[in-house]
């Protein structure tokens, strides 16, 4: 019985520890988002319409439209379907992924947004959840590469 | 003699059961232990980083057994566990080919199993430290866990997998020799799970009293090599993954699980048990 009590101990001692990390992990990053928006807000109001315009010419490297991609996963096909709008990727779909494990799959669709936010499919994969989100990648990059606007950097 | 033949035919009952679950989440819920040992992984990645613990499916996995285990005991590990039953699959061809054959198989027992028992803590450690550091996610191509899960889909690129290969070969060739080999001296999960403060409450005991004198049958046919507590102890071996097979193998039907004496319940108890662990990970969506 001793050594139940013992192990209790412990096994409650780390999971307070996890809990006060993740609330110090937490405020730190409250604290950093808002020092974040505050400089953006700052630079927003400093030079208006020229960062704009910058920006269109960015994003115009994809052409408009609805493109799908394939590649492999963990075990099967994943096929993704990429839309763009206004010259960026504004969504990225799963339209099928056979065959793949549901626990590493949830974990491996984070890279989707990762995608988004970076406009192009050149991240870095899921750790813990590497084949399937490495399989995720490949079909939004095939999806982009139907996407991309030869024609226009070629001018 | 009818009585006799009665708790033959239950034994075999109780061994073919546990073979259909062992069947039958390997076929369902084959990835149940390496998602839950992405959870610990994840956790320490995450602190390695600096970043927040989410709560990901992988995590709520690794809570699900863990809360399983503290009150059930490591039923997982002796009905669940693909690995687990995998070992189980190889030692057992081993020893029918061996039958076969006419051959004795060869058997290793002695001191030194005591002291490799913790070799898994080690490797937790190692792997733990591995990941804290960043390092894991760069190690590509070593893990034979990944190997076996890959095999098991039917995904046969394995090219840069040449380590986890080898790695994979030596451990099933471990578990045809040594019974669950794998599961007392090398998995890290099993580590995490034998650190858990298991409730006593469903472990297996003895009636001492009633024990033939000098008998150490129990003790013999454990994978664990644990000796059983007397039905008065609130005792539970963290080693003990609850395979039952002292509960088949002693001759005086002198094992129970818990205090409630389910006499030679022992199906339905663990039908129970199995259909809570299958709920429990279905909802945490293994």
């Amino acid at each position: 019985m001793n050594s139940f009590w013992t192990k209790t101990i412990s096994l409650l001692t780390i999971i307070g520890i996890l809990i006060f990390y993740n609330l110090v992990i937490a405020d730190r990053n409250k604290t950093e988002e808002i020092l974040r928006l505050k400089s953006e807000l700052e630079q927003d109001s400093l030079q208006s319409g020229v960062d704009k315009s910058n920006k269109d010419n960015v994003d115009s490297r994809y052409k408009d439209g609805v493109y799908e991609g394939e590649a492999k996963g963990f075990c099967g096909q994943i096929k993704v379907q990429a839309v763009i709008e206004k010259g960026s990727v504004s969504e990225l779909k799963i339209i099928s992924a056979e065959g793949e494990d549901s626990a590493y799959f949830d974990t491996a669709v984070s890279i989707i947004d990762m995608i988004i936010d970076n406009q192009s499919a050149d991240v870095d994969t899921i750790s813990g959840a590497t084949f399937s989100s490495a399989g995720i990648k490949n079909a939004a990059k095939q999806a982009l590469g139907k996407a991309e606007n030869k024609y226009e950097q070629k001018d | 003699m009818s009585k006799k033949i009665k708790t033959k035919t239950q034994k075999r009952i109780l061994n073919y059961f546990r073979r259909v679950v062992q069947l039958l989440f390997f076929i369902f819920l084959p990835s149940a232990f390496t998602s839950a040992f992405s959870g610990v992984k994840y956790i320490f990645t995450q602190i390695g980083l600096k970043q927040s613990i989410e709560f990901n499916s992988f995590v709520a996995i690794l809570i699900v057994l863990c809360g399983f285990t503290i009150v059930f005991g490591r039923l997982f590990c002796g009905f669940a566990c693909a690995f687990g039953s995998l070992g189980d699959a190889v030692h057992g061809s081993y020893l029918w080919i061996c039958k076969k054959i006419h051959k004795k198989p060869i058997q290793f027992k002695g001191k030194w199993e005591k002291k490799l028992l913790y070799i898994k803590y080690l490797l937790l450690s190692v792997i733990v430290l591995l990941c804290f550091s960043g390092v894991y996610s760069k190690m590509s191509g070593w893990n034979p866990w990944d190997v076996f899960s890959l095999i098991r889909s039917g995904n046969f690129h394995l090219a840069g997998y040449i380590v986890g290969i080898v790695l994979f070969v030596l451990i099933l060739i471990g578990m045809a020799l040594h019974e669950r080999f794998f599961c007392k001296f090398l998995c890290p999960m099993g580590a995490v799970f034998s650190w858990l403060p298991v409730i006593p409450l469903f472990s297996l005991r003895r009636d001492k009293n009633n024990c033939i004198k000098g008998c150490s049958a129990c003790k013999r046919c454990c994978p664990a090599n644990i000796s059983l507590p007397d039905k008065n102890e609130m005792k539970c071996s963290g080693d003990c993954f609850q395979c039952q097979k002292c509960v088949n193998t002693c001759p005086k039907n002198n094992i129970h699980i818990g205090f409630f004496r389910i006499h030679r319940n022992e199906i339905v108890f663990t039908l129970l048990r199995i259909l809570i662990l299958s709920l429990l990970l279905y909802l945490a969506g293994v």
